[in-house]
């Protein structure tokens, strides 16, 4: 939490028990379904909270709606889950640590978002033991809309790509027909798994506009990565196309190693706050708490619990651009920095 | 160091043989011993002999960063783990058979289905409309129908031949299997040099000679 105060996160507390249809709009319905529910007095649907992320969009676009932006928020609580039997993700109740970004576009807030992931991991210790991945929404999405596939086959094809299933995917494309280009293409993001030579590599064959987009502004995120020096914190992995229905933007996951399964996700996810008000642009991520202090205390990891006391710093005031104050921040930290935009 | 889960029995030699093309080489000694885990020659790998059932077990808890084990085994237990290669060995089918040919469309009633795959059965006839009621079973599962336990089986059957010994007769196949190279999703990222060249190397192996 110190990490996210020091980038001007305040903390938020949300409703434990809640409807259920905020959820299901909120997460989208089949991630929703996870949720443990009941009945209220009068028929309602309620949920134990299954995620935090709806909340805060509800909050952002109703009683914030004329907050000023952006808003920066951040929660360290229980969510409830079902999960199945034999998951390496067994916790029903897991304490999410997260953070969001409302209301601001770009590619700075994405970087901001992927720098406090990676500051947090990096006051763990856990340099060279986690790696976070990126990945961004609108390449497949470019892919699927420039080909007309349907929403059956999109879905299909996500599952499938999500399980890296090669055999599974060419026996799809030929029960199914699609087109020869359309499947290679596909089956190359299998291959898109790296550093920036990815990215290059991507271009060849990826030519739609919206893809193209998407990869740019990977481009760019992976320039102030480099130029900050934490390639070696990050990688990119185009085959990831979980959680679309959600994501619209960038996303990506954290890894550790120890943990079998991730510790953490997050992505850009513009069409939420839209649910329950007006559209905004808005970004976070969650680490699982639990799987994190696991795994630290099987590396037997001191956490450092000081904090040190801070002034806070209204930066509208010193009329400077965020882009000034986080090179500044890295200039503090003798690395040096080059920001792009 | 890369762990390597591998199903015992059925699978285990062929994938061993397609290991042993890919360049990964076990001391024939160390594989006639009772150990369950074994490193390779070069010491850049660990081998680990497991129930088919448990190799998802391993590979999604990240105890084992891949493994090698049937497509029926990953659609049972419902794990969650990257599958980037068909490796073709061990074809199978995943098949309902029963002394009668005709039992599931003469029964009205309750049919009981004794199985290995728990699972797998309750959603095929789910989705067929057939109440069935499961009976769990861990092996020899050939026997249920003969003994009366079950009116049918869900059961493997690479060739047919325990069926027909038992006399019974495939009514349905549910779907095909064939044995899967399996990755943890963290070690994927986590380990990701390693893993993609062991990746290529079996794929290379398999004739697939990657572009």
């Amino acid at each position: 939490m110190a990490v996210f105060q020091g980038w001007s996160y305040e903390e938020i507390l949300t409703p434990s028990v809640d409807y259920y249809s905020l959820f299901e709009q909120g997460m989208g319905q089949s991630e929703a379904r996870t949720a443990f529910r009941f009945t209220d007095n009068d028929g309602h649907l309620l949920s134990l909270r299954p995620d935090v992320t709806s909340s805060i969009a509800r909050v952002a676009a109703t009683m914030l709606s004329r907050a000023p932006r952006p808003l920066r928020f951040c929660y360290a609580a229980p969510v409830f889950r079902q999960q199945l039997q034999s998951r390496a993700e067994w916790r029903r109740e897991n304490t999410q640590l997260g953070c969001e970004l409302i209301g601001s576009n770009g590619n700075t807030s994405d970087l901001e978002i992927l720098l406090v992931a990676a500051e947090i991991l990096s006051r763990l210790g856990l340099n060279d033991q986690s790696i976070i991945t990126l990945s961004h929404a609108g390449i497949f999405a470019g892919l699927c809309n420039d080909s007309g596939l349907d929403q059956d086959a999109r879905l299909e094809i996500q599952s499938l790509l999500n399980s890296m299933d090669q055999a599974g995917l060419r026996g799809f494309f030929d029960r199914n027909q699609i087109a020869k280009e359309v499947a290679e293409s596909i089956l190359l993001l299998l291959q898109l798994s790296g550093k920036e030579e990815v990215l290059t590599q991507a271009r060849k064959s990826i030519t739609n506009s919206e893809s193209v987009a998407a990869l740019d502004s990977l481009q760019k995120i992976w320039t102030v990565i480099r130029s900050l020096g934490l390639e070696n914190r990050f990688s990119l992995d185009l085959a990831d196309v979980s959680g679309l229905q959600y994501y619209t933007g960038m996303i990506f996951k954290i890894y550790i190693a120890g943990a079998g399964y991730r510790v953490g996700r997050g992505g850009r996810y513009d069409g939420l706050t839209a649910k329950f008000g007006a559209a905004e642009p808005a970004v976070g991520f969650v680490l699982s708490l639990d799987t994190l202090t696991e795994v630290l205390s099987r590396h037997q990891v001191n956490i450092s619990t000081e904090t040190t006391q801070g002034r806070t710093v209204k930066l509208e005031d010193l009329k400077t651009t965020f882009s000034e104050a986080l090179a500044r921040r890295a200039r503090h930290d003798q690395i040096r920095i080059e920001v792009p935009d | 160091m890369i762990t390597v889960a591998i199903a015992k029995g059925r699978m285990q030699d062929d994938a061993l043989k397609l290991l042993g093309k890919a360049g990964v080489h076990l001391h024939p000694t160390a594989l006639a011993s009772r150990r369950l885990a074994v490193e390779d020659s070069s010491g850049d790998y660990r081998f680990i002999f497991v129930k088919p059932m448990d190799v998802p077990v391993y590979v999604e808890h990240g105890i084992a960063d891949c493994g090698i084990v049937g497509r029926d085994v990953i659609l049972e237990t419902q794990a969650d783990v990257l599958i980037p290669l068909d490796l073709g060995i061990a074809h199978c089918q995943l098949v309902v058979a029963a002394i009668d040919k005709d039992v599931l469309t003469r029964s009205l009633g309750m049919l009981r289905i004794a199985t290995k795959y728990s699972h797998l059965a309750s959603s095929h006839f789910g989705a067929l409309g057939i109440p069935v009621e499961i009976i769990s079973l861990s092996g020899s599962v050939e026997l249920a129908p003969v003994l009366g336990l079950a009116d049918a089986i869900v059961d493997l059957s690479e060739t047919g031949r325990t069926l027909q010994e038992n006399g019974l007769k495939v009514v349905d196949v549910i779907t095909e299997s064939t044995g899967r190279f399996v990755v943890n999703r963290a070690s994927y990222q986590l380990k990701a040099d390693k893993l993609t060249r062991f990746t290529h190397s079996i794929e290379a192996a398999l004739g697939l000679a990657t572009k």
